[in-house]
């Protein structure tokens, strides 16, 4: 690998992780907002290094009689390229409904100590607090609330469709999703963003265990796409 | 599409034969070779668009990018580490520290993985300048096992993932302090040099070039090389996670020992990052804890990114017989500290 194409390559990558963290929020939809400080030092670094080495090694082939050899880069390196062109031009998008579809439910973490809810009505609520109100509060202090929740679709069988968030805790490929399933409302395409509200549909005992996590939605409203979407946030507005 | 598709080819076959019948002229034939020669390509890269925005394609691009994304900056630190200890640190520094007995360099070693902040990746190029800075090669590899696991970045997310759980914390420092002195041991008594792939491109610092020099060199060689086999473990790692459903995971909860195997060798095959893979361990509630501590211990040493890593830094034949020493060791070690602790 000639030294000029190993300045490219970082450069390429340089510029790569700063259009995702820098001047777009792409870098949402593969890690969390956390990494993005680190995501731009990096593509500094690969850009100063990129910068530094065609300048500094200008006219040195590979292999140059330099003493010792760090020139032996295999091929494998060229595999960089893929997600350094990927992030510039070919961004995938966020996990969404497939990759729901295909996990069961986040366990809820064990809580026992749960305040009355607010007055307000409809009361904003994340997905995660209505399934631990809904699975562990005995004090039923949902029964007959009217709550409103954001999140995506993900298509259901049987005339119901169960409200998504995807939560990561390092990177994408830890995803796990929290799901409410709900029932009533017009049958929208996998992946629309929508607001609903609701009253909690009867299944199970409310408190337990046994409760169902599902909603009979009153109105169902698309939204735009948060920007940040991968976290169980309360409905904007 | 379809139709488009496949009259640029018949026509092609027709203009053919009767470019053939014609005897000699040729020139008639070639415009509809480069009509070919732009439709082709088009369709080629057209169907390759509509399978790449496939859910499936899609969400394993997303896995195998934020794979290579949360892991580069990791990467980049280790490397430049690996760089700067190549460059700057005098040689015999580290004999100095370490015991001269190689047995007890060992523990010492795996002990001192505690300073490295940070995930697996950037262990895999500082334990290659370690060993070429003269460590001997089984403390750097009880180094190598260990900083991942028992640094405190690490060992904090672990508390906050198993909150009113310190036996887990607990364990899991034990569990792969264990494993690192072990296979370093096992590596003093069973080894080969052969194995490992010689360490030329390492030479320390020589009179008469800039430090400075040295190190971006070191560096950019050490980043390029590694970063090539992360993707290569990425994409391997995407394909996995995509292809099995976590809802697989729960049909062998029930058993103990085979839980313990099972996770083990999901550990291997996820690949997540030492420092999120608490998270996802504490969500796996269906299975035994100890099953859980063995896929805390086995992740952040053996998984396919990290296998890629080591072949590439170290050598094939290394990589295979260490990662599988590793995987049985890791796992006898969890159970063993795990069932006294939890």
């Amino acid at each position: 690998m000639k030294r000029s194409l190993q300045a490219g390559l970082l450069v390429l990558c340089g510029l790569g992780l700063l259009h995702v963290s820098l001047f777009t929020d792409l870098c949402l939809r593969y890690v969390k907002e956390g990494m993005r400080p680190l995501l731009i030092a990096s593509g500094v670094v690969l850009l100063l290094l990129g910068v530094a080495g065609a300048l500094l090694d200008r006219g040195q082939g590979a292999g140059d009689g330099h003493g010792h050899d760090h020139s032996g880069v295999p091929r494998v390196a060229w595999l960089l390229l893929l997600p350094a062109l990927s992030l510039l031009f070919y961004a995938p998008p966020a996990l969404g409904a497939y990759t729901a579809a295909r996990q069961p439910a986040k366990a809820v973490v064990h809580d026992s100590d749960f305040g009355p809810l607010p007055r307000s009505s409809p009361l904003p609520m994340t997905l995660s607090d209505f399934t631990s109100r809904v699975r562990q509060d005995r004090g039923q202090a949902v029964k007959g609330r009217t709550v409103r929740m954001t999140g995506f679709v993900t298509p259901g069988d049987g005339g119901s469709w169960e409200l998504t968030r995807i939560i990561l805790n390092c990177c994408a490929a830890d995803a796990q999703s929290v799901k409410v399933r709900v029932y009533g409302g017009a049958a929208l395409p996998a992946d629309t963003w929508v607001t609903v509200t609701g009253t909690w549909h009867p299944g199970g005992t409310l408190g337990t265990g046994s409760a169902a996590v599902a909603l009979d939605a009153r109105t169902v409203t698309k939204v735009p796409r948060p920007t940040n979407g991968y976290q169980d946030a309360l409905p904007l507005g | 599409m379809a139709g488009g598709d496949g009259d640029p080819v018949a026509g092609h076959k027709d203009d053919h034969v009767a470019a053939v019948e014609a005897g000699a002229e040729p020139p008639r034939y070639w415009p509809l070779l480069l009509v070919g020669a732009a439709v082709v390509p088009g369709a080629l890269l057209f169907f390759l668009g509509r399978w790449g925005d496939a859910p499936a394609v899609e969400a394993w691009r997303t896995v195998c990018l934020a794979v290579v994304v949360q892991a580069l900056p990791f990467l980049l630190l280790g490397t430049a580490l690996s760089g700067a200890i190549n460059a700057f640190v005098p040689e015999g520094v580290f004999q100095r520290l370490l015991p001269r007995r190689a047995v007890l360099a060992v523990p010492v070693a795996g002990v001192a993985g505690v300073v490295l902040p940070g995930c697996e990746c950037a262990s895999v190029p500082v334990a290659g300048s370690l060993i070429s800075r003269g460590v001997t090669p089984a403390a750097a590899f009880a180094f190598l096992l260990s900083a991942p696991a028992v640094n405190p970045v690490v060992l904090t997310a672990t508390a906050i993932a198993f909150p009113g759980n310190p036996a887990m914390v607990l364990a899991r420092l034990l569990a792969s302090l264990a494993t690192a002195v072990v296979m370093g041991w096992l590596w003093l008594r069973f080894g080969r040099a052969e194995w490992l792939r010689p360490v030329v491109r390492h030479t320390g610092h020589r009179e008469g070039n800039s430090r400075l020099d040295e190190f971006r060199r070191g560096f950019q060689h050490d980043f390029l090389h590694a970063g090539g086999f992360l993707v290569l473990g990425a994409i391997a790692a995407a394909t996995f996670n995509v292809a099995v459903p976590r809802s697989v995971l729960d049909t062998f909860a029930a058993a103990p020992w085979l839980s313990v195997l099972f996770l083990a060798g999901l550990a291997v095959l996820l690949a997540v990052c030492s420092e999120a893979d608490a998270f996802l361990a504490a969500s796996l509630t269906g299975f035994p804890p100890v099953a859980r501590l063995a896929f805390m211990v086995v992740g952040p040493m053996v998984d396919l990114k990290l296998v890629a890593l080591q072949a590439g830094t170290f050598g094939r034949a290394f990589a295979v017989r260490f990662s599988a020493a590793t995987v049985v060791v890791a796992v006898a070690c969890s159970a063993l500290i795990g069932g006294v602790l939890l």
